[in-house]
């Protein structure tokens, strides 16, 4: 099964989730994400998604000088973000369920 | 590492990616460009010596592909040109320019019908893919038949089939029994635009040639499919008028009317607000709010250490610190308000009197209320800080 369509839906969530502890720019959060095991992400997804987060009023963001390079701009999840963090979270774990459920059927 | 000779591949990659994303609001493609621009440059780091122009489309692909899946991840809409810029493939290069013109004209006419006065500009796109597709067909007898052995034309034609004997066979065959109808409709619709959008003028004039030619190409393209590249946008245009006018009729018939309502943009804001009272005191620590209630937030410019520094800070208090580099390179917030403003004077205030108070409160006629019991007060002092 091709993973990159599954990602699709699920990327807003795991960008929600690899902010949830620490803040990050967008090649951390890329870095966090290949870390945890999304080899698969595409770097101008991983932008994008930050961007329609932004947008939605999901994630506050900073700029912040950097020695080595560009400065970079943060990204931190606020209190609407943490709430769809949750929530989205619950909704995956019950979608997981009910697969796991029906895998189990057939297999 | 970065010498000039990778800055200049960095930056036309950066560039061939803003032009990709060209049509986005500025606000935007900036925030974008502060984001993905530093990442590329970054990639193009840590390439090192194994930089090439060539290394860095291998990583990250083309520019274009990269704007392009990153609009898509962001939900903006896709790229406007992307239809006209045709697959350039010989043979049928004429007959699929032709076929996308007429689905492009076709979608600007509906724009240009559905946007009322605001869709004016688009006549020009509707102009220019349909003269253009008229006089190529013209031109060359044969490529209406080439038109018709397209991949996307059998796409289209088997959609057509199926809808015609699938459960809608009924409903399609009543609407074809309408056809004539619509067309006089149409040309009516067409007549009217032209009227309202102009009075009585040159513009009507053309609009009333145009809708005698949208009434004869209805069943001329029965027999001539190049009259098709009359009809189709004539039909889509009429429509979309249509859809306006039910639209301004019937209260929230709302649906989008520019491509840019797709994007939940924030209000773009300068990078910061000073706020000063009517005495030209400025106010800190002042807090903004839109008309929803809604804080307006700008990403913040500090120079804490990215993490618990920054987190659930007030993002819509104004003024911010600036940022400023002292000699030594040191980053530095400053706060406080940079510059002194003259307040210009009030030509008539209702509390500007001293003796204003008993008279200002039986006087009818005195509309404007004034912070109540301002001058019954003391006078304060400024008091700064």
């Amino acid at each position: 099964m091709d993973t990159s369509q599954l990602l699709k839906g699920v990327l807003d969530l795991a960008v929600l989730a690899v902010l949830r502890t620490e803040d990050g720019y967008g090649y951390d959060v890329l870095r966090r994400l290949r870390a945890g095991g999304l080899d698969e992400v595409g770097d101008a997804s991983v932008y994008g998604t930050l961007r329609r987060l932004y947008n939605a009023g999901l994630l506050t963001s900073y700029v912040v000088p950097s020695e080595e390079g560009p400065h970079r701009k943060y990204y931190s999840l606020n209190e609407p973000g943490r709430q769809r963090l949750a929530e989205s979270g619950r909704t995956w774990r019950s979608f997981a369920h009910t697969l796991d459920d029906l895998l189990g059927v057939v297999a | 590492m970065s010498s000039t000779h990778t800055r200049a591949e960095v930056q036309d990659y950066l560039d061939r990616m803003r032009a990709a994303l060209a049509d986005l609001p500025d606000v935007e493609i900036s925030e974008i460009m502060d984001d993905a621009g530093a990442h590329v440059v970054e990639v193009a780091d840590e390439l090192g010596e194994d930089f090439s122009a060539e290394a860095l489309t291998t990583r990250l692909g083309t520019p274009e592909a990269y704007a392009h899946e990153l609009r898509v991840a962001a939900g903006y809409p896709p790229a406007a040109s992307v239809a006209a810029v045709a697959v350039p493939e010989k043979p049928v290069f004429a007959a699929r320019f032709a076929f996308w013109a007429l689905v492009a004209g076709t979608a600007a006419a509906f724009g240009m019908g559905i946007g009322g006065r605001d869709g004016f500009p688009l006549a020009l796109l509707v102009a220019v893919f349909v003269v253009w597709a008229i006089i190529l067909l013209n031109r060359k007898a044969e490529l209406i038949g080439q038109v018709g052995d397209l991949p996307e034309t059998a796409a289209v034609r088997s959609a057509l089939e199926q809808a015609e004997q699938g459960q809608a066979a009924k409903a399609i065959a009543y609407l074809k029994s309408l056809q004539p109808a619509w067309w006089l409709a149409r040309a009516v619709l067409i007549a009217i635009s032209g009227l309202v959008l102009d009075g009585m003028s040159p513009v009507f004039l053309i609009g009333l040639a145009l809708a005698g030619l949208a009434l004869v190409s209805g069943p001329k393209a029965k027999e001539d499919r190049r009259w098709l590249w009359v009809s189709l946008p004539a039909g889509a245009f009429a429509a979309g008028v249509l859809l306006y006018i039910l639209g301004s009729v019937i209260p929230n018939g709302g649906y989008s009317r520019s491509s840019q309502d797709y994007i939940p943009s924030r209000p773009s804001l300068p990078n910061n607000i000073y706020v000063f009272d009517q005495q030209g005191r400025p106010l800190t620590d002042v807090y903004l709010y839109d008309e929803d209630g809604q804080p307006i937030v700008t990403t913040f410019y500090g120079c804490g250490r990215p993490g618990p520094d920054y987190r659930d800070r007030d993002d819509n208090r104004y003024p911010r610190p600036r940022v400023d580099y002292s000699d030594n390179g040191r980053c530095e917030e400053i706060t406080g308000v940079p510059f002194a403003v003259a307040v210009p004077a009030r030509p008539s205030s209702p509390s500007a009197s001293p003796s204003g108070s008993a008279s200002a409160s039986v006087d009818p006629s005195g509309s404007v209320a004034p912070p109540p019991s301002g001058s019954s007060a003391p006078p304060t002092v400024p008091t700064s800080k």
